[in-house]
Protein backbone atom coordinates (compact mmCIF):
# COMPACT_ATOMS: atom_id res chain seq x y z
CA UNK A 1 0.00 0.00 0.00
CA UNK A 2 1.33 3.23 -1.01
CA UNK A 3 -0.84 5.83 0.05
CA UNK A 4 0.67 8.90 -0.13
CA UNK A 5 -1.14 11.64 -0.28
CA UNK A 6 -0.01 12.05 -3.49
CA UNK A 7 -0.65 15.27 -4.98
CA UNK A 8 -2.29 15.33 -7.90
CA UNK A 9 0.21 15.37 -10.69
CA UNK A 10 -1.93 18.06 -12.11
CA UNK A 11 -1.69 20.22 -9.20
CA UNK A 12 1.97 19.57 -9.23
CA UNK A 13 2.05 20.46 -12.72
CA UNK A 14 -0.03 23.44 -11.97
CA UNK A 15 2.32 24.43 -9.28
CA UNK A 16 5.16 23.86 -11.50
CA UNK A 17 3.42 25.79 -14.13
CA UNK A 18 2.45 28.49 -11.78
CA UNK A 19 6.02 28.58 -10.64
CA UNK A 20 7.17 28.64 -14.12
CA UNK A 21 4.67 31.27 -14.95
CA UNK A 22 5.95 33.25 -12.09
CA UNK A 23 9.33 32.60 -13.28
CA UNK A 24 8.28 33.47 -16.72
CA UNK A 25 6.78 36.63 -15.50
CA UNK A 26 9.85 37.35 -13.59
CA UNK A 27 11.76 36.56 -16.62
CA UNK A 28 9.40 38.72 -18.64
CA UNK A 29 9.71 41.53 -16.19
CA UNK A 30 13.43 41.14 -16.28
CA UNK A 31 13.20 40.98 -20.00
CA UNK A 32 11.14 44.06 -20.07
CA UNK A 33 13.66 45.79 -17.95
CA UNK A 34 16.42 44.37 -19.99
CA UNK A 35 14.57 45.41 -23.09
CA UNK A 36 14.20 48.92 -21.75
CA UNK A 37 17.84 48.84 -20.86
CA UNK A 38 18.62 47.64 -24.32
CA UNK A 39 16.50 50.34 -25.89
CA UNK A 40 18.20 52.82 -23.68
CA UNK A 41 21.54 51.44 -24.57
CA UNK A 42 20.56 51.41 -28.21
CA UNK A 43 19.60 55.00 -27.89
CA UNK A 44 22.85 55.68 -26.21
CA UNK A 45 24.61 53.67 -28.83
CA UNK A 46 22.91 55.68 -31.47
CA UNK A 47 23.81 58.88 -29.72
CA UNK A 48 27.32 57.57 -29.52
CA UNK A 49 27.17 56.59 -33.12
CA UNK A 50 25.91 60.02 -34.12
CA UNK A 51 28.61 61.58 -32.01
CA UNK A 52 31.07 59.24 -33.58
CA UNK A 53 29.89 60.21 -37.03
CA UNK A 54 30.34 63.87 -36.12
CA UNK A 55 33.64 63.04 -34.56
CA UNK A 56 34.66 61.11 -37.60
CA UNK A 57 33.58 63.96 -39.84
CA UNK A 58 35.60 66.26 -37.66
CA UNK A 59 38.48 63.86 -37.78
CA UNK A 60 38.20 63.49 -41.53
CA UNK A 61 38.16 67.31 -41.84
CA UNK A 62 41.17 67.58 -39.62
CA UNK A 63 42.90 64.87 -41.52
CA UNK A 64 42.21 66.87 -44.69
CA UNK A 65 43.54 69.99 -43.05
CA UNK A 66 46.57 68.10 -41.81
CA UNK A 67 47.17 66.83 -45.30
CA UNK A 68 46.85 70.35 -46.67
CA UNK A 69 49.32 71.54 -44.06
CA UNK A 70 51.57 68.65 -44.87
CA UNK A 71 51.43 69.51 -48.57
CA UNK A 72 52.13 73.18 -47.78
CA UNK A 73 54.94 72.11 -45.53
CA UNK A 74 56.39 70.06 -48.31
CA UNK A 75 56.24 73.06 -50.61
CA UNK A 76 57.69 75.27 -47.87
CA UNK A 77 60.44 72.80 -47.26
CA UNK A 78 61.23 72.63 -50.94
CA UNK A 79 61.31 76.42 -50.96
CA UNK A 80 63.54 76.44 -47.90
CA UNK A 81 65.79 73.83 -49.38
CA UNK A 82 66.02 75.95 -52.54
CA UNK A 83 66.78 79.06 -50.55
CA UNK A 84 69.37 77.26 -48.56
CA UNK A 85 70.97 76.17 -51.76
CA UNK A 86 70.94 79.80 -52.95
CA UNK A 87 72.33 80.96 -49.61
CA UNK A 88 75.13 78.56 -49.94
CA UNK A 89 75.83 79.76 -53.43
CA UNK A 90 75.87 83.34 -52.15
CA UNK A 91 78.10 82.33 -49.28
CA UNK A 92 80.47 80.69 -51.72
CA UNK A 93 80.47 83.82 -53.92
CA UNK A 94 80.98 85.98 -50.86
CA UNK A 95 84.00 83.97 -49.87
CA UNK A 96 85.46 84.50 -53.33
CA UNK A 97 84.55 88.21 -53.20
CA UNK A 98 86.16 88.58 -49.80
CA UNK A 99 89.31 86.92 -51.04
CA UNK A 100 89.32 89.34 -53.97
CA UNK A 101 88.72 92.28 -51.65
CA UNK A 102 91.50 91.19 -49.32
CA UNK A 103 93.79 90.99 -52.32
CA UNK A 104 92.77 94.42 -53.55
CA UNK A 105 93.20 95.90 -50.10
CA UNK A 106 96.72 94.56 -50.11
CA UNK A 107 97.30 96.13 -53.52
CA UNK A 108 95.76 99.38 -52.32
CA UNK A 109 98.04 99.43 -49.33
CA UNK A 110 101.01 98.84 -51.57
CA UNK A 111 99.88 101.71 -53.81
CA UNK A 112 99.28 103.92 -50.77
CA UNK A 113 102.78 103.23 -49.53
CA UNK A 114 104.19 104.00 -52.98
CA UNK A 115 102.09 107.17 -53.09
CA UNK A 116 103.43 108.32 -49.74
CA UNK A 117 106.96 107.91 -51.05
CA UNK A 118 106.05 109.67 -54.30
CA UNK A 119 104.40 112.52 -52.39
CA UNK A 120 107.44 112.94 -50.18
CA UNK A 121 109.55 113.11 -53.31
CA UNK A 122 107.14 115.61 -54.87
CA UNK A 123 107.05 117.76 -51.73
CA UNK A 124 110.83 117.78 -51.71
CA UNK A 125 110.97 118.74 -55.36
CA UNK A 126 108.38 121.44 -54.82
CA UNK A 127 110.48 122.84 -52.02
CA UNK A 128 113.49 122.83 -54.29
CA UNK A 129 111.46 124.43 -57.05
CA UNK A 130 110.23 127.10 -54.66
CA UNK A 131 113.78 127.74 -53.51
CA UNK A 132 114.90 128.05 -57.14
CA UNK A 133 111.95 130.33 -57.90
CA UNK A 134 112.74 132.53 -54.90
CA UNK A 135 116.41 132.65 -55.90
CA UNK A 136 115.36 133.54 -59.43
CA UNK A 137 113.13 136.36 -58.24
CA UNK A 138 115.97 137.77 -56.13
CA UNK A 139 118.43 137.40 -58.99
CA UNK A 140 116.05 139.14 -61.37
CA UNK A 141 115.42 141.95 -58.91
CA UNK A 142 119.15 142.40 -58.44
CA UNK A 143 119.71 142.40 -62.18
CA UNK A 144 117.03 145.00 -62.74
CA UNK A 145 118.32 147.13 -59.88
CA UNK A 146 121.82 146.85 -61.31
CA UNK A 147 120.58 147.74 -64.79
CA UNK A 148 118.69 150.71 -63.43
CA UNK A 149 121.44 152.00 -61.17
CA UNK A 150 124.21 151.59 -63.72
CA UNK A 151 122.13 153.24 -66.46
CA UNK A 152 121.18 156.02 -64.10
CA UNK A 153 124.70 156.66 -62.83
CA UNK A 154 126.22 156.46 -66.28
CA UNK A 155 124.08 159.35 -67.45
CA UNK A 156 125.86 161.99 -65.47
CA UNK A 157 129.44 161.62 -66.71
CA UNK A 158 128.07 161.11 -70.20
CA UNK A 159 126.19 164.36 -70.01
CA UNK A 160 129.34 166.11 -68.93
CA UNK A 161 131.22 164.77 -71.91
CA UNK A 162 128.46 166.01 -74.18
CA UNK A 163 128.29 169.43 -72.56
CA UNK A 164 132.04 169.97 -72.62
CA UNK A 165 132.18 168.97 -76.27
CA UNK A 166 129.52 171.55 -77.06
CA UNK A 167 131.39 174.20 -75.09
CA UNK A 168 134.63 173.42 -76.90
CA UNK A 169 132.92 173.41 -80.28
CA UNK A 170 131.29 176.70 -79.42
CA UNK A 171 134.19 178.56 -77.86
CA UNK A 172 137.24 177.04 -79.56
CA UNK A 173 135.82 177.04 -83.10
CA UNK A 174 138.62 179.20 -84.38
CA UNK A 175 141.36 177.29 -82.59
CA UNK A 176 140.46 173.93 -83.99
CA UNK A 177 141.57 172.45 -87.27
CA UNK A 178 139.00 170.87 -89.57
CA UNK A 179 140.19 167.48 -88.41
CA UNK A 180 139.88 168.59 -84.80
CA UNK A 181 136.31 169.81 -85.34
CA UNK A 182 135.41 166.59 -87.10
CA UNK A 183 136.86 164.48 -84.29
CA UNK A 184 134.87 166.39 -81.68
CA UNK A 185 131.74 166.03 -83.76
CA UNK A 186 132.27 162.27 -83.99
CA UNK A 187 132.80 162.27 -80.22
CA UNK A 188 129.51 164.08 -79.88
CA UNK A 189 127.74 161.51 -82.02
CA UNK A 190 129.18 158.65 -80.02
CA UNK A 191 128.21 160.29 -76.74
CA UNK A 192 124.69 160.93 -78.05
CA UNK A 193 124.49 157.32 -79.11
CA UNK A 194 125.48 156.24 -75.63
CA UNK A 195 122.79 158.53 -74.23
CA UNK A 196 120.24 156.84 -76.43
CA UNK A 197 121.38 153.40 -75.31
CA UNK A 198 121.22 154.33 -71.65
CA UNK A 199 117.78 155.90 -72.04
CA UNK A 200 116.53 152.80 -73.76
CA UNK A 201 118.09 150.47 -71.22
CA UNK A 202 116.48 152.46 -68.42
CA UNK A 203 113.11 152.34 -70.18
CA UNK A 204 113.50 148.60 -70.61
CA UNK A 205 114.37 147.99 -66.97
CA UNK A 206 111.54 150.20 -65.83
CA UNK A 207 108.98 148.12 -67.68
CA UNK A 208 109.63 145.26 -65.29
CA UNK A 209 109.92 147.18 -62.07
CA UNK A 210 106.90 149.43 -62.09
CA UNK A 211 103.65 148.36 -60.52
CA UNK A 212 101.33 146.33 -62.66
CA UNK A 213 97.74 147.49 -62.46
CA UNK A 214 95.50 145.66 -64.87
CA UNK A 215 92.41 147.42 -66.19
CA UNK A 216 89.75 146.34 -68.65
CA UNK A 217 90.44 148.71 -71.53
CA UNK A 218 89.05 149.20 -75.01
CA UNK A 219 92.02 148.82 -77.34
CA UNK A 220 90.61 151.28 -79.86
CA UNK A 221 91.16 154.04 -77.32
CA UNK A 222 94.82 153.12 -76.90
CA UNK A 223 95.29 152.84 -80.67
CA UNK A 224 93.82 156.33 -81.10
CA UNK A 225 96.17 157.74 -78.46
CA UNK A 226 99.17 156.22 -80.21
CA UNK A 227 97.99 157.46 -83.62
CA UNK A 228 97.76 160.96 -82.20
CA UNK A 229 101.28 160.73 -80.73
CA UNK A 230 102.64 159.60 -84.12
CA UNK A 231 100.51 162.07 -86.05
CA UNK A 232 103.44 163.93 -87.59
CA UNK A 233 105.21 160.81 -88.85
CA UNK A 234 101.95 159.36 -90.18
CA UNK A 235 101.32 162.49 -92.20
CA UNK A 236 104.94 162.71 -93.35
CA UNK A 237 104.94 159.13 -94.61
CA UNK A 238 101.40 159.40 -96.00
CA UNK A 239 100.59 156.25 -94.05
CA UNK A 240 97.18 154.72 -93.48
CA UNK A 241 96.39 152.88 -90.31
CA UNK A 242 93.39 150.61 -90.58
CA UNK A 243 91.73 149.11 -87.53
CA UNK A 244 89.62 146.16 -88.64
CA UNK A 245 88.36 144.70 -85.37
CA UNK A 246 88.64 145.80 -81.79
CA UNK A 247 87.88 144.26 -78.48
CA UNK A 248 88.34 144.98 -74.83
CA UNK A 249 91.32 143.51 -73.07
CA UNK A 250 92.55 143.24 -69.50
CA UNK A 251 95.82 145.16 -69.73
CA UNK A 252 98.19 147.61 -68.06
CA UNK A 253 97.17 150.67 -70.09
CA UNK A 254 100.37 152.70 -70.06
CA UNK A 255 102.50 149.65 -70.88
CA UNK A 256 100.20 148.61 -73.69
CA UNK A 257 100.31 152.13 -75.08
CA UNK A 258 104.10 151.79 -75.17
CA UNK A 259 103.78 148.41 -76.88
CA UNK A 260 101.50 149.69 -79.63
CA UNK A 261 103.58 152.83 -80.01
CA UNK A 262 106.71 150.75 -80.57
CA UNK A 263 105.03 148.40 -83.05
CA UNK A 264 103.35 151.14 -85.05
CA UNK A 265 106.39 153.42 -85.07
CA UNK A 266 108.47 150.47 -86.26
CA UNK A 267 105.96 149.83 -89.03
CA UNK A 268 106.28 153.48 -90.07
CA UNK A 269 110.08 153.46 -89.77
CA UNK A 270 110.60 150.26 -91.72
CA UNK A 271 108.20 151.16 -94.49
CA UNK A 272 109.00 150.60 -98.13
CA UNK A 273 109.90 153.98 -99.70
CA UNK A 274 108.19 152.96 -102.97
CA UNK A 275 104.91 151.95 -101.34
CA UNK A 276 102.54 154.03 -99.23
CA UNK A 277 102.66 152.46 -95.79
CA UNK A 278 99.53 150.59 -94.79
CA UNK A 279 99.25 149.25 -91.27
CA UNK A 280 96.46 146.86 -90.34
CA UNK A 281 95.57 146.42 -86.70
CA UNK A 282 92.99 144.02 -85.39
CA UNK A 283 92.11 142.57 -82.03
CA UNK A 284 89.62 139.85 -81.20
CA UNK A 285 88.86 137.20 -78.63
CA UNK A 286 89.67 133.62 -79.56
CA UNK A 287 89.24 130.38 -77.68
CA UNK A 288 92.23 128.28 -76.78
CA UNK A 289 90.82 125.33 -78.72
CA UNK A 290 90.55 127.39 -81.92
CA UNK A 291 94.16 128.48 -81.57
CA UNK A 292 95.40 124.94 -81.01
CA UNK A 293 93.50 123.82 -84.08
CA UNK A 294 94.84 126.57 -86.29
CA UNK A 295 98.46 125.62 -85.64
CA UNK A 296 99.36 122.72 -87.90
CA UNK A 297 100.25 119.64 -85.90
CA UNK A 298 103.93 119.21 -85.27
CA UNK A 299 104.75 122.75 -86.31
CA UNK A 300 106.37 124.72 -83.54
CA UNK A 301 106.19 128.39 -84.29
CA UNK A 302 108.80 130.35 -82.37
CA UNK A 303 107.21 132.30 -79.54
CA UNK A 304 104.03 130.23 -79.51
CA UNK A 305 103.46 127.79 -76.67
CA UNK A 306 103.05 124.15 -77.60
CA UNK A 307 99.46 124.27 -76.64
CA UNK A 308 97.05 127.00 -75.68
CA UNK A 309 94.88 126.21 -72.69
CA UNK A 310 91.65 125.07 -74.36
CA UNK A 311 89.36 126.40 -71.63
CA UNK A 312 90.83 129.89 -71.66
CA UNK A 313 89.96 132.82 -73.85
CA UNK A 314 92.75 134.79 -75.44
CA UNK A 315 92.84 138.27 -76.87
CA UNK A 316 94.62 138.12 -80.21
CA UNK A 317 96.13 141.41 -81.31
CA UNK A 318 97.70 141.63 -84.74
CA UNK A 319 99.75 144.44 -86.30
CA UNK A 320 100.58 143.95 -89.96
CA UNK A 321 102.48 146.23 -92.29
CA UNK A 322 103.53 146.30 -95.93
CA UNK A 323 107.05 147.54 -95.31
CA UNK A 324 110.48 146.09 -95.93
CA UNK A 325 109.82 143.01 -93.82
CA UNK A 326 112.59 140.67 -92.71
CA UNK A 327 113.98 137.25 -93.53
CA UNK A 328 112.01 134.57 -91.66
CA UNK A 329 115.05 133.21 -89.87
CA UNK A 330 115.36 136.49 -87.94
CA UNK A 331 111.90 136.15 -86.42
CA UNK A 332 113.27 135.53 -82.93
CA UNK A 333 116.45 137.57 -83.06
CA UNK A 334 114.57 140.82 -83.61
CA UNK A 335 113.19 140.61 -80.08
CA UNK A 336 116.69 140.67 -78.57
CA UNK A 337 117.93 143.64 -76.55
CA UNK A 338 119.78 146.09 -78.81
CA UNK A 339 119.40 143.70 -81.76
CA UNK A 340 119.10 145.40 -85.12
CA UNK A 341 118.98 143.99 -88.61
CA UNK A 342 120.44 147.14 -90.13
CA UNK A 343 123.20 149.49 -89.17
CA UNK A 344 122.23 152.64 -87.34
CA UNK A 345 123.24 154.76 -90.30
CA UNK A 346 120.51 153.16 -92.40
CA UNK A 347 117.78 153.04 -89.81
CA UNK A 348 118.16 154.95 -86.57
CA UNK A 349 117.40 153.46 -83.22
CA UNK A 350 119.11 151.28 -80.65
CA UNK A 351 117.22 148.04 -81.28
CA UNK A 352 115.39 148.09 -77.95
CA UNK A 353 111.87 148.66 -79.29
CA UNK A 354 110.86 145.03 -79.81
CA UNK A 355 112.68 143.89 -76.65
CA UNK A 356 110.42 146.28 -74.75
CA UNK A 357 107.37 145.00 -76.65
CA UNK A 358 108.23 141.42 -75.77
CA UNK A 359 108.79 142.30 -72.10
CA UNK A 360 105.41 144.02 -71.96
CA UNK A 361 103.73 140.99 -73.53
CA UNK A 362 105.42 138.80 -70.92
CA UNK A 363 104.17 141.11 -68.16
CA UNK A 364 100.69 140.31 -69.48
CA UNK A 365 101.45 136.54 -69.38
CA UNK A 366 101.13 136.42 -73.13
CA UNK A 367 103.19 135.45 -76.15
CA UNK A 368 104.29 137.31 -79.25
CA UNK A 369 105.18 135.96 -82.62
CA UNK A 370 106.75 137.71 -85.58
CA UNK A 371 106.43 136.64 -89.19
CA UNK A 372 108.00 138.44 -92.09
CA UNK A 373 108.95 138.25 -95.69
CA UNK A 374 111.61 140.42 -97.23
CA UNK A 375 110.07 143.40 -99.05
CA UNK A 376 106.55 142.12 -98.44
CA UNK A 377 106.03 143.21 -94.88
CA UNK A 378 105.95 142.05 -91.29
CA UNK A 379 103.23 140.79 -89.02
CA UNK A 380 103.24 140.70 -85.24
CA UNK A 381 100.73 138.46 -83.47
CA UNK A 382 100.21 138.85 -79.76
CA UNK A 383 98.13 136.49 -77.63
CA UNK A 384 97.29 137.47 -74.07
CA UNK A 385 94.92 135.72 -71.65
CA UNK A 386 91.57 137.44 -71.82
CA UNK A 387 90.77 137.45 -68.13
CA UNK B 1 107.80 194.08 -56.37
CA UNK B 2 110.64 195.48 -58.40
CA UNK B 3 113.42 193.14 -59.39
CA UNK B 4 116.57 194.92 -60.51
CA UNK B 5 119.01 192.12 -59.95
CA UNK B 6 118.07 188.47 -59.78
CA UNK B 7 119.55 186.76 -56.76
CA UNK B 8 120.16 183.14 -57.70
CA UNK B 9 121.20 180.30 -55.43
CA UNK B 10 122.38 176.98 -56.79
CA UNK B 11 122.63 173.84 -54.68
CA UNK B 12 124.64 171.23 -56.58
CA UNK B 13 127.52 169.05 -55.47
CA UNK B 14 128.96 168.71 -58.98
CA UNK B 15 131.80 171.13 -59.77
CA UNK B 16 131.29 170.94 -63.52
CA UNK B 17 127.57 171.64 -63.28
CA UNK B 18 128.21 174.65 -61.07
CA UNK B 19 130.71 175.88 -63.64
CA UNK B 20 128.26 175.39 -66.51
CA UNK B 21 125.58 177.23 -64.57
CA UNK B 22 127.85 180.16 -63.77
CA UNK B 23 129.01 180.46 -67.36
CA UNK B 24 125.42 180.24 -68.58
CA UNK B 25 124.38 183.10 -66.27
CA UNK B 26 127.29 185.21 -67.45
CA UNK B 27 126.11 184.84 -71.01
CA UNK B 28 122.62 186.01 -70.04
CA UNK B 29 121.18 189.47 -70.77
CA UNK B 30 120.04 189.61 -67.17
CA UNK B 31 121.87 190.97 -64.20
CA UNK B 32 122.24 188.20 -61.71
CA UNK B 33 123.89 187.57 -58.42
CA UNK B 34 125.02 183.98 -58.17
CA UNK B 35 125.95 181.80 -55.21
CA UNK B 36 126.53 178.06 -55.07
CA UNK B 37 126.40 175.59 -52.19
CA UNK B 38 127.46 171.98 -52.49
CA UNK B 39 125.42 169.92 -50.06
CA UNK B 40 121.97 169.94 -48.50
CA UNK B 41 123.09 170.81 -44.99
CA UNK B 42 125.10 173.75 -46.24
CA UNK B 43 122.03 174.89 -48.15
CA UNK B 44 119.66 174.79 -45.19
CA UNK B 45 122.16 176.52 -42.89
CA UNK B 46 122.52 179.30 -45.42
CA UNK B 47 118.78 179.72 -45.96
CA UNK B 48 117.95 179.71 -42.28
CA UNK B 49 120.65 182.27 -41.61
CA UNK B 50 119.88 184.82 -44.31
CA UNK B 51 116.27 185.63 -43.65
CA UNK B 52 116.52 189.25 -44.84
CA UNK B 53 117.88 188.74 -48.30
CA UNK B 54 116.60 185.37 -49.46
CA UNK B 55 117.48 184.44 -53.01
CA UNK B 56 114.81 185.13 -55.62
CA UNK B 57 115.09 181.58 -56.85
CA UNK B 58 116.78 178.35 -55.76
CA UNK B 59 118.05 175.86 -58.31
CA UNK B 60 118.11 172.53 -56.52
CA UNK B 61 119.92 169.35 -57.56
CA UNK B 62 118.45 166.11 -56.22
CA UNK B 63 121.51 164.01 -55.47
CA UNK B 64 123.54 165.81 -52.88
CA UNK B 65 125.54 164.49 -49.96
CA UNK B 66 124.37 164.91 -46.33
CA UNK B 67 120.91 166.06 -47.29
CA UNK B 68 119.37 165.46 -50.69
CA UNK B 69 117.11 167.66 -52.78
CA UNK B 70 113.87 166.00 -51.66
CA UNK B 71 114.60 166.62 -48.01
CA UNK B 72 115.61 170.22 -48.64
CA UNK B 73 112.46 170.89 -50.66
CA UNK B 74 110.30 169.49 -47.87
CA UNK B 75 112.03 171.60 -45.24
CA UNK B 76 111.78 174.75 -47.34
CA UNK B 77 108.08 174.34 -48.07
CA UNK B 78 107.33 173.68 -44.41
CA UNK B 79 109.18 176.79 -43.30
CA UNK B 80 106.97 179.91 -43.10
CA UNK B 81 109.87 182.17 -43.97
CA UNK B 82 111.13 180.10 -46.88
CA UNK B 83 108.10 178.66 -48.55
CA UNK B 84 107.43 181.61 -50.83
CA UNK B 85 110.80 181.11 -52.53
CA UNK B 86 110.45 179.34 -55.88
CA UNK B 87 112.48 176.14 -56.15
CA UNK B 88 113.54 174.90 -59.57
CA UNK B 89 114.61 171.27 -59.59
CA UNK B 90 117.65 170.83 -61.78
CA UNK B 91 118.30 167.14 -62.28
CA UNK B 92 120.27 164.71 -64.43
CA UNK B 93 117.55 162.14 -64.94
CA UNK B 94 113.85 162.18 -65.60
CA UNK B 95 111.30 159.79 -64.12
CA UNK B 96 107.56 160.26 -64.10
CA UNK B 97 107.08 159.13 -60.50
CA UNK B 98 109.88 161.37 -59.21
CA UNK B 99 108.54 164.37 -61.11
CA UNK B 100 105.07 163.83 -59.63
CA UNK B 101 106.58 163.61 -56.17
CA UNK B 102 108.41 166.90 -56.68
CA UNK B 103 105.34 168.68 -58.02
CA UNK B 104 103.33 167.54 -55.02
CA UNK B 105 106.21 168.67 -52.81
CA UNK B 106 105.75 172.23 -54.02
CA UNK B 107 108.61 172.69 -56.50
CA UNK B 108 108.06 175.38 -59.09
CA UNK B 109 109.63 173.84 -62.18
CA UNK B 110 111.52 170.72 -63.15
CA UNK B 111 114.38 170.83 -65.62
CA UNK B 112 116.41 167.91 -66.87
CA UNK B 113 119.97 169.15 -67.36
CA UNK B 114 120.56 169.39 -71.12
CA UNK B 115 123.72 167.92 -72.58
CA UNK B 116 124.25 170.64 -75.14
CA UNK B 117 125.61 173.78 -73.64
CA UNK B 118 123.64 176.03 -75.97
CA UNK B 119 120.44 174.38 -74.77
CA UNK B 120 121.66 174.65 -71.19
CA UNK B 121 121.87 178.40 -71.55
CA UNK B 122 118.55 178.69 -73.31
CA UNK B 123 116.64 176.70 -70.76
CA UNK B 124 118.05 178.64 -67.84
CA UNK B 125 117.10 181.87 -69.54
CA UNK B 126 113.62 180.51 -70.17
CA UNK B 127 113.09 179.47 -66.58
CA UNK B 128 114.41 182.76 -65.23
CA UNK B 129 111.88 184.55 -67.41
CA UNK B 130 109.11 182.40 -66.04
CA UNK B 131 110.30 182.82 -62.45
CA UNK B 132 110.37 186.58 -62.81
CA UNK B 133 106.75 186.51 -64.02
CA UNK B 134 105.78 184.15 -61.17
CA UNK B 135 107.37 186.44 -58.60
CA UNK B 136 105.57 189.46 -59.99
CA UNK B 137 102.18 187.78 -59.96
CA UNK B 138 102.77 186.00 -56.67
CA UNK B 139 102.31 186.99 -53.12
CA UNK B 140 104.85 187.89 -50.48
CA UNK B 141 103.80 184.99 -48.31
CA UNK B 142 103.45 182.31 -50.97
CA UNK B 143 104.15 181.58 -54.60
CA UNK B 144 101.66 180.16 -57.05
CA UNK B 145 102.72 176.85 -58.58
CA UNK B 146 102.22 176.45 -62.34
CA UNK B 147 99.79 173.82 -63.64
CA UNK B 148 101.09 170.25 -63.71
CA UNK B 149 101.42 170.22 -67.49
CA UNK B 150 103.65 173.28 -67.32
CA UNK B 151 105.81 171.95 -64.50
CA UNK B 152 108.43 170.18 -66.62
CA UNK B 153 110.47 172.43 -68.88
CA UNK B 154 112.08 170.71 -71.81
CA UNK B 155 114.41 171.64 -74.62
CA UNK B 156 111.49 171.06 -77.02
CA UNK B 157 109.51 173.78 -75.20
CA UNK B 158 112.27 176.27 -75.91
CA UNK B 159 112.66 175.31 -79.53
CA UNK B 160 108.99 175.91 -80.19
CA UNK B 161 109.06 179.41 -78.73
Amino acid sequence: MNKITEEDPLSLANKALFFQNEEKEKRAAELSIAYKELIFQNEEKEKRAAELIIANKELAFQIEEKEKRAAELIIANKELAFQNAEKEKRAAELIIANKELAFQNEEKEKRAAELIIANKELAFQNEEKEKRAAELIIANKELLAFTYISSHDLQEPLRKIQTFVTIILQNEMNNLSEKGKYNFERMQLAANRMQQLIDDLLAFSRISTTDHKFEKTNLEMIIDEVKSELKDTIIEKKATIEVSEVCDANIIPFQFRQLLYNLISNALKFSNPEVLPHILISSSIVKGTALNNSVPAGLTLPGLPEKFSPQKNYCHISVKDNGIGFEPHFSERIFGVFQKLHSKEVYKGTGIGLAIVKKIVENHKGVIMATGELNKGAAFDIYIPSN
Amino acid sequence: MNIKKLNILLADDDTDDCLFFKEALEAMPVITQFKAVHDGEQLMHLLNRETESLPHVLFLDLNMPRKNGFECLAEIKQNEKLKAMPVVIFSTSYEQEVVNLLYNGGAQYFIRKPSEFAMFKKIIFHVLTLITQDLLTGHVKYIIQPARENFVLTVEDILTI
